[in-house]
């Protein structure tokens, strides 16, 4: 079993062998709506056929010199089987159908719960757009494989099969010319969908290209004109458009010599020749005759199925594969509930400590043999260009992600020995790109609280983040909903609903990225001093590019590539380290001046 | 997921009368009309196999009840065969040509569109969302040729319907005249769906719009709910969307699950009727078997036909609507427009704005009003002030993105209205806020405004910006790949990379918007350093959002609602202690190494 963070108990159990037998699970989690869906297909091909022997029973009737009596039994028949195949239709038509948004919605569930169950190193990884296309467009295609395309396959070939049976019933010899005709096609089937496959693909592979292409092109237009490079980008327009063209081209002329249809065209002509001979050797009736043809036209609408059906399936099954695949990986850690659980002081100590995403070489790791010793209260600022590695080191603390060798260790403790609740309960986190659900204010900054909350501990968190006036700013105060259908929230705000979330969680441990300052300083102002308040009494790790946060660090660590140059005090590192007084030359040039 | 995007209207859009929008379509397969008739020609001709064929076998099924000859038989059967093959023969015909004219035609169209896109100023693009853009360059267009492939398998269904209906009626009158009532029945089933269809249809897009919205965020969202241990509260989240996307699809598969079932029946309750009517004919020597059969046949021949040209207007009618989105951005016309072409050689650098009016759009309020700035050739001038000042709109309207209402704007003593504007354009370097890179290497990126540069020259470009050492901490140098939009590089790198980009282009006048977002201090210093180098010697205009820039520049001017209310130096501006003083308090003062807000 895979290692999970978080797991419900009742999740139901699919079978992950493989993309097929794991949307068989998924199907067969119905065994009611599939059986109906069966039978009622079963259903349909018999009364089809049925309906082609009253027509012909009719014709004998009528020529055996039968009066209008025996004619509207014939007649009713006919109606009888006509209206059992559109009864057998209809719940077969909604029994596919519920089948498939059924998967869809097993599906992305399944997958939900298995993306929750997995690690931060796993998010970390993971680009949210990729995550939702395969959420949406992928489930999305799931349901379109059962329904219509599994669907219409099965459909087509009990439609192929069952005409064959009652021709049987006819008269054996009928049998030669539609068998030979059903091994044609199967042949010719093969055949066309190994032909169309790649051109497909192609197809839709041009077609983003193109697409993507010009997207790229529109958003960097003020980059285009300032350059003056229209005509390059019309050249490489036209370029991906013509792609597309040629891939279109070459798919119509692959559809256009589907050969199943010739076939049938041949086997037409050819059975009623043979049925005609019989006739002739008063083997079979006229109506017989009518019957063989009527059972012979209903194989043509199988036929327009299939040539669509096998691109869908085609692309189901990757889909499919991108979903399991997805849910098939593995993650690194578990949720160690027999772990230490004990409250926190903020000693933190990083020993020896390398870190790798995986595929680096050891001189490329993403850290380097780090070392440091913070001690509870302390406040440490790490500074050193966009990826040195700083968020990456705060990272191992709460276990977003595992060392790869060396120990980060908590009150003495190694991270990996402690209980994972209790390790990131009492470890907040302050991040750059602030995330908030589409809920009102007062749920967002309750989100981190253990247990409820009061609305007079929201607002006193709120006050503390100096957040409370500008919420009480909104008509609707702490019930005003953020996001796409609310309000619009600027960074600054966003950054202060976070401080007072982290008020609510209490933790002993802050990680606070603030590399992304404010435009305004008074807005800034009010950020600092919230940060300031939020600081006190905490073990903090702040990411930060301001010179004066520098400046007032109990401690600075200053990183290049992954490495820890050097460590210390301002004062310490402003003799001692040439790298960190470059940062401050600016300023410093500034001073000498404006003294 | 955008569902209904692309399909709301737009400002530019504008409505064609149909006849003129069939005449623009119809010039579009003009240079294609051989093979447009020859598709029609196939298009008759499969008409025609298909209804001979059962009248052959009607014919056969006549013979049998006298005593014919074998021969005559399998001649009959013969026939059918060869039509068959002569059918698909056709149909492959059709097929293929089709697509080759559809494909010729859309391609043509396309390049029309993007060409029409690039022509737009900037305003156009600020005011149209370009994943709008993007699909009716690429959607539209492709809906655009429904219209032709359905009008002909329209045209084939009418002929076949046609030649149908002639045959039936020459056969029997009463039998055809049953067989007709069918036609009715079947357009009211279809109206009444399209109808409901249309509206389940509405209502499940809206739907998936919303749960694609939640799933995104609860997908965004699984982040902080690990950070805080509350997976449980997201998932019941989830759960119920989910649920909720699943209760509104089960309403679409209740009509769409209906509709075949309930045409078929229709169907075959006509067959029964023809059945029975025709056999009391057939007993009353009224009408042949083989005429009998042949109703029984036709009448399936007839039925699809009926249904598909049904569903034809409203299908016919977006595709209009499709060319009719299509066309209107082709013949929007830019607001832009050079007066003259007059070529642009090595420019001195001398700007001057003349009591320059300038909006947005008409309407709005004016950004710039009657704004006059001269710029000395080799001047490094910066711009400060508060947001919506008017000092991107500056920059903009030099570089001709946008067009200004009154007043003039000269540089080297010539307006800019009258300059060739590709040749103008590449004199001027911009280095936008946030600096766009294109997916390639980092190489393609320098090399974007001189597609020829070789190797050296982008390496000469990239090493005079601090010491090259930025260089180093690229995986590959400048053969690194930056990904979607540069998201592979830092903010950092993707500025140095736009600064390379316009050294090798070599601009007479510099204009840089800084970024606002804080770079890290080392970046910061590398990019000071780089800078000194690109402004020496050029004409340069820098929104300033760093203290370090408005410090380095000859003379800072400090705009508020369009006009300049102070100019001068740093120094000599602070101690003055007037507006300058004030933005430094507001935008500045936390980049100051004294910053300590909590401390007053």
């Amino acid at each position: 079993m895979t290692r999970r963070e978080f797991s419900v108990a009742d999740a139901y159990v699919y079978d992950h062998r493989s993309s097929l037998r794991w949307l068989q699970s998924h199907i067969q989690r119905y065994p009611l709506l599939l059986t109906t869906f069966l039978l009622t297909t079963l259903g349909m091909a018999s009364s089809q056929s049925l309906s082609a022997v009253a027509v012909g029973n009719a014709f004998d009737t009528v020529l055996g010199g039968g009066d209008a009596a025996a004619l509207t039994i014939a007649a009713l028949y006919v109606v009888a089987a006509y209206l059992g195949y559109g009864l057998f239709d209809i719940v077969n038509s909604f029994a596919i159908r519920v089948l498939a948004q059924r998967v869809e919605r097993n599906t992305r569930d399944e997958l939900y719960l298995s993306l929750l169950s997995k690690s931060q190193t796993f998010h970390g990884r993971q680009r949210v757009g990729d995550l939702m296309a395969r959420a949406t467009n992928d489930v999305q295609q799931l349901g379109l494989f059962i329904s219509p395309a599994l669907g219409m396959t099965i459909e087509s070939i009990l439609t192929l099969i069952i005409p064959l049976v009652t021709i049987a019933t006819l008269d054996v010899k009928l049998l030669v010319v539609p068998l030979l005709f059903l091994l044609g096609v199967t042949l010719a089937l093969r055949q066309f969908n190994n032909n169309l496959r790649p051109i497909a693909d192609q197809l839709r592979a041009t077609f983003g290209q193109m697409n993507a292409g010009l997207a790229e092109t529109i958003s960097g237009i003020e980059v285009v004109k300032g350059f003056a490079q229209e005509p390059a980008e019309e050249d490489q327009f036209s370029h991906n458009a013509r792609a597309y063209r040629n891939a279109f081209v070459r798919e119509g002329e692959v559809t256009a010599k589907y050969l199943p249809l010739l076939l049938y065209g041949l086997a037409i002509g050819l059975a009623f020749g043979h049925a005609l001979f019989l006739f002739q050797r008063g083997e079979i009736s006229v109506g017989q005759v009518i019957t063989y043809m009527a059972l012979l036209g209903t194989l043509r609408t199988p036929l327009r199925f299939l040539l669509r059906t096998s691109s869908v399936i085609q692309q189901s099954m990757a889909s499919a594969h991108r979903i399991l695949e997805m849910i098939l990986t593995e993650t690194e850690l578990d949720e160690n509930s027999e772990g230490v659980a004990q409250p926190m002081v903020g000693d933190i100590v990083f020993e020896r400590v390398h870190f790798g995403y995986g595929e680096e070489k050891d001189d490329a790791m993403a850290l380097n043999n780090i070392s440091f010793h913070a001690r509870p209260g302390q406040t440490v600022a790490i500074v050193g260009q966009t990826g040195a590695g700083k968020s990456t080191l705060t990272k191992l603390l709460n276990r977003t992600f595992d060392t790869s060798s060396g120990r980060v260790l908590i009150d003495g403790v190694d991270v990996r020995d402690w209980s994972l609740d209790s390790l990131r309960a009492q470890i907040g986190t302050i991040e750059q790109d602030i995330f908030l659900f589409s809920r009102s204010i007062a749920e967002n900054i309750a989100f981190g609280a253990r247990t409820a909350v009061s609305q007079a501990q929201i607002e006193a968190a709120a006050q503390e983040a100096q957040a409370h006036d500008f919420i009480m700013g909104f008509p609707n105060g702490y019930e005003t909903v953020i996001g796409e259908r609310g309000v619009m929230l600027s960074g600054g705000q966003r950054q202060r609903l976070a401080i007072a979330r982290a008020f609510l969680s209490d933790p002993r441990i802050l990680v606070l990225d603030d590399s992304t300052s404010a435009i305004d300083s008074n807005t800034e102002d009010q950020i600092q001093r919230a940060m300031r308040r939020i600081l006190q009494g905490r073990t903090t790790l702040l990411i930060t590019h301001r010179l004066s946060q520098i400046r007032s660090a109990d401690l600075i660590l200053l990183m290049k590539n992954g490495r820890l140059l050097t460590h210390g005090t301002h004062d310490e590192l402003m003799t001692h380290s040439l790298v960190y007084r470059q940062i401050f030359i600016p300023e410093e040039r500034r001073l000498e001046i404006g003294d | 997921m955008h569902l209904t995007g692309g399909l709301n209207p737009e400002e530019y859009d504008r409505s064609y009368s149909d006849r003129e929008l069939v005449r623009r379509i119809a010039a579009y397969f003009r240079p294609h009309w051989s093979k447009v008739l020859l598709v029609a020609f196939m298009v008759t001709l499969i008409s025609l196999t298909a209804t001979i064929t059962p009248v052959i076998i009607s014919r056969g099924i006549d013979l049998l009840s006298g005593n014919p000859q074998l021969q005559l038989l399998l001649a009959l059967a013969a026939v059918v065969t060869v039509l068959g093959a002569l059918g698909w023969l056709f149909n492959f015909v059709h097929l293929w040509f089709a697509a080759q004219a559809v494909g010729d035609v859309v391609l043509a169209l396309r390049e029309d569109a993007f060409r029409a896109v690039m022509r737009r100023d900037l305003s156009f693009f600020d005011q149209f969302a370009s994943g709008r853009i993007v699909s009716r360059v690429t959607s539209d267009t492709q809906d655009f040729a429904t219209v032709v492939t359905l009008t002909v398998d329209l045209l084939s269904q009418l002929v076949l319907v046609v030649v149908i209906a002639g045959v039936m009626l020459t056969q029997n009158v009463r039998l055809a005249l049953i067989t007709f009532t069918v036609g009715p029945i079947v357009v009211v089933i279809a109206l009444v769906f399209r109808r409901l269809a249309r509206d389940a249809m509405q209502q499940a897009q809206r739907a998936q719009a919303t749960v694609n919205a939640t799933i995104q965020e609860t997908i965004s969202g699984i982040a902080v709910a690990k950070n805080f241990r509350q997976e449980g509260a997201i998932y019941t989240d989830f759960q119920a969307t989910n649920e909720l996307a699943y209760r509104v699809q089960l309403r679409r598969v209740v009509v769409f699950g209906s509709i075949f079932p309930l045409l078929n029946t229709v169907s075959g309750m006509a067959v029964a009727a023809i059945i029975y009517a025709g056999g009391l004919m057939a007993i009353n020597q009224a009408v042949s078997v083989g005429d009998w059969y042949l109703f029984v046949q036709g009448l399936s021949i007839f039925f699809y036909p009926i249904t598909s040209i049904a569903s034809f207007w409203s299908q016919f009618q977006q595709g209009l609507a499709a060319s009719e989105r299509v066309f209107a951005l082709i013949d929007d016309e830019p607001v832009v427009v050079q007066t003259a072409q007059e070529p642009v050689g090595r420019l001195r650098g001398e700007i001057a704005f003349e009591r320059v009016t300038f909006n947005y759009s008409t309407g709005r309020n004016a950004v710039l009003q009657d704004f006059s700035l001269m710029i000395p050739a080799g001047e490094t001038l910066a711009i400060v002030g508060h947001t919506g000042a008017g000092k991107s709109s500056l920059v903009k309207l030099l570089m001709r993105f946008y067009e200004f209402q009154a007043g003039d704007v000269g540089v080297d003593g010539r307006s800019i209205r009258t300059l060739d504007l590709s040749q103008y354009r590449r004199q001027l370097g911009l280095v936008p806020q946030v600096p766009f890179l294109f997916s390639g290497t980092v190489a393609d990126n320098i090399r974007y405004g001189r597609p020829g540069a070789d190797e050296t020259a982008v390496l000469t470009a990239a090493r005079q910006l601090g010491d090259g050492s930025w260089l180093d901490d690229l995986p590959e140098g400048i053969h690194t790949d930056v990904g979607e939009r540069g998201a592979r590089l830092s903010l950092g790198q993707r500025q140095l990379v736009a600064l390379a980009r316009v050294l090798l282009q070599d601009p007479a006048i510099l204009l840089l918007d800084e970024a606002t977002a804080s770079i890290d201090p080392l970046t910061e210093a590398q990019v000071q350093i780089a800078l000194a180098t690109v402004l020496r010697g050029r004409t340069s205009i820098v929104i300033a959002h760093r203290l370090s820039t408005v410090q380095a520049a000859d003379r800072i001017i400090v705009l508020r609602d369009g006009q300049i209310i102070e100019e001068g130096d740093h120094e000599g501006l602070l101690t003055a202690g007037g507006h300058y003083a004030e933005l430094y308090t507001t935008y500045f003062r936390h980049q100051s190494l004294d910053y300590r807000p909590w401390e007053n």
